[in-house]
């Protein structure tokens, strides 16, 4: 693995780390307040938090902002940028500005097509595609150049992650996917969530086989479930999201008040399956506007006390 | 094909309501085999002005003409008496249509009855899919011959994205995922290969996004 | 004093359902305005045909076609039914109210039936009113 940036995420993956990420969305407002009080319930229990970038294309704070309102706080982010909004342009522009905020790690994404958010007349951009934007982070970092082969002057030196869904169709095509993005410069890849462990199972095995977990490091999507209602909206309703009917079942045998607390109990599970996968490097906790139960989670789960690495 | 879909009648009757006569002019190429603005949709059109203007109490005079292609001012001259004898022209024409019968008749004003939306298959009788973008630079020798920057709602060059659900696209279960379909296609061909390679950025330069596009042919002109 | 509505009313039938419509209107209505127009095929009527109708004055249309699975050609009545569809759509987005547009399904030289059609057309039309639009 290429890499050697200053950020702690690459430092604690490098040496053999199990890395924790927790998801951090903006608000749909311009309170930084949000933000610094995310951060607070955050703060010591993970390595990096992942800003999202207008998520579900719904307009909210900037993710390069809310990153800068994070590093002020002293957490180490990571800005997810997609594809769905900037042309190559803009997208580079807002890398450099990123850097020189202080900005260390990105996560590339197309992200979600604005048909699923507040603007559906929107027009999309896609000028270029995530495995593309990987690429373009990585030519900056290695050779030091934009995308017009321009040498840029100080250039931007990211730890690039990418996204995988082993969950999604058509499945013996995830693997080769994986494959791109490493070719393509990602050093960490970011799962959807895991709820279907024999099949997350599957594709750490054939990733394996095609030596692809020896180039990157995997960190595992899990979500706390808080309901059944929620568990079974994702199952139908989330593109790419595989929640198994027991799972479901699960949520909806107990009591309606301890619900949450079963989902975090199936999530800590989860946690400690995957840390037995031994080509799984950390964890990505999205815990969709529950960041308090974010904590808990990772205490319970033993991984505390995190690393103090400086960054 | 170019396929373009009527706008509704009373989006026509606000577009058309300023004038006392108006032809209501068809192409009986594109549009018409997509139902949208050949003879017999002007017809339809027609008939229904007439009722609809006769039910608001507006004298309105409606016409009706067809040519074999308003894109080619050979057919648009034999139009030429029935513009005249109008004041406006509704046309049922593809947007280059209108322009073409516009630049034409600079005095007349022409406008549009029909959205022009894409260019397409006739898949089935009455069912139009949308398979080309006009992009400039093909590149459907890679791709199997399904175009992902047409026919992927996020134009994904490599591959699919994680929304793909039972070979259909996240954005509308009723299309087919573009990367099923070219997964397919190379399985069909044994290039799987193909889906290994790592696509570029597509260069966009020639995709009327630099300004309108010219086609010249100089063994062509005189 | 307004004058009395006398509703006039076009119906396009295939052959098939009936050869001559005058001898299957009740006796009573023998006097009403209904026009019958003889169509080879229900499928050939036309969208266009069903709103010239209403242009020259009808106050409703009827399309008589053969019942389901009994078209001589197979799918005529099917494409009949969707045009019809079709048009009365175009019918409501006028404003020309999509009801005063029916089709229906007549079994052959069935006078009982189609007098019963024509009775309750010529009632839904003293609620619909006179055509708008002639």
């Amino acid at each position: 693995m290429k890499g050697n940036t200053a950020g702690k995420l690459e430092k604690i993956l490098s040496s053999d780390g199990f890395a924790i990420t927790a998801e951090c969305g903006p608000p749909r407002g311009a309170d930084a307040q949000v933000i610094r009080n995310k951060a607070q319930v955050l703060n010591g229990y993970v390595d990096a938090v992942n800003v999202t970038d207008n998520q579900t294309a719904i307009v909210r704070m900037s993710s390069i902002a809310a990153c800068a309102h994070l590093m002020a706080m002293g957490l180490e982010p990571i800005m997810q940028m997609v594809t769905r909004d900037r042309n190559r342009i803009a997208l580079q522009s807002d890398i450099l500005g990123a850097y020189s905020l202080g900005i260390q790690n990105i996560l590339c994404l197309s992200g979600d097509h604005q048909t699923f958010g507040s603007h559906p007349e929107a027009l999309n951009v896609f000028d270029i595609d995530s495995m593309n934007l990987v690429r373009m982070v990585l030519d900056m970092r290695e050779e030091g150049r934009d995308m017009s082969g321009f040498d840029l002057k100080k250039p931007p030196r990211m730890f690039i992650g990418a996204a995988a869904n082993p969950f999604a169709d058509p499945f013996e095509y995830r693997v080769i996917r994986l494959a791109k993005k490493i070719d393509a410069g990602a050093d960490f890849i970011q799962t959807q969530c895991v709820y279907n462990m024999d099949r997350f199972k599957d594709w750490i095995r054939m990733a394996r086989e095609e030596g692809l977990t020896e180039k990157v490091h995997i960190l595992a999507g899990v979500t706390p479930l808080k309901s059944e209602g929620m568990a079974r909206y994702m199952a139908r309703r989330v593109a790419g999201m595989d929640v198994p009917e027991p799972l479901i079942k699960r949520m909806g045998g107990v009591p309606k008040k301890k619900a949450a607390e079963e989902g975090v109990k199936i999530c800590l599970e989860t946690i400690a399956e995957v840390r037995e996968i031994k080509d799984v490097h950390g964890i990505h906790i999205m815990a969709i506007e529950w960041e308090e139960i974010v904590g808990e989670i990772v205490e319970t789960a033993g991984l505390m006390p995190r690393p103090t690495l400086k960054s | 094909m170019i396929v373009g879909e009527q706008k509704s009648i009373e989006e026509i009757k606000k577009i058309v309501s300023p004038y006392k006569k108006v032809l209501i002019l068809g192409c009986g190429t594109c549009v018409k085999t997509c139902f949208a603005g050949g003879e017999d949709e002007v017809a339809v059109l027609a008939s229904a002005l007439r009722l609809a203007f006769k039910k608001d109490g507006r004298q309105i005079e409606v016409e009706e003409f067809t040519v074999e292609r308003q894109c080619e001012d050979e057919f648009v001259q034999e139009s030429a008496e029935a513009i005249d004898r109008n004041e406006s022209v509704l046309s049922l024409a593809c947007g280059a249509g209108v322009q073409a019968i516009a630049r034409r008749y600079e005095e007349t004003p022409v406008l549009p009855g029909v959205n022009t939306t894409f260019l397409g298959v006739l898949e089935k009788h009455g069912l139009f899919t949308e398979e080309c973008s006009g992009c400039g630079d093909c590149q459907l020798a890679v791709f199997g011959s399904v175009c992902p920057y047409t026919r992927c709602a996020k134009k994904l060059l490599n591959g699919p994205c994680g929304g793909s659900r039972e070979g259909k696209c996240e954005v509308d279960p009723e299309t087919d995922c573009a990367w099923n379909l070219i997964i397919h296609r190379l399985k069909m061909l044994g290039q799987l290969n193909n889906l290994r390679v790592y696509i570029p950025p597509k260069n966009w330069s020639g995709s009327g996004s630099c300004g309108p596009r010219k086609l010249i042919r100089k063994d062509h002109i005189l | 004093m307004e004058k009395q509505f006398k509703p006039k009313i076009s119906v396009f039938h295939c052959i098939n359902v009936f050869g001559d419509g005058e001898v299957l209107l009740p006796p009573e209505r023998q006097d009403a305005a209904v026009e019958f127009i003889k169509l080879p095929c229900s499928s050939m009527i036309k969208d266009v045909f069903m709103l010239r109708a209403f242009e020259a004055g009808a106050d409703a249309v009827m399309v008589m076609v053969c019942p389901e699975g009994a078209c001589r050609y197979v799918e005529g009545n099917l494409r009949a039914k969707k045009r019809v569809g079709w048009v009365k759509n175009l019918l409501d987005e006028i404003g020309l109210d999509g009801r005063r547009l029916g089709l229906f399904n007549v079994p052959s030289e069935d006078a009982a039936v189609v007098g019963q059609i024509i009775e309750q057309t010529l009632s839904d039309l003293a609620d619909l009113g006179p055509n708008p639009a002639a």
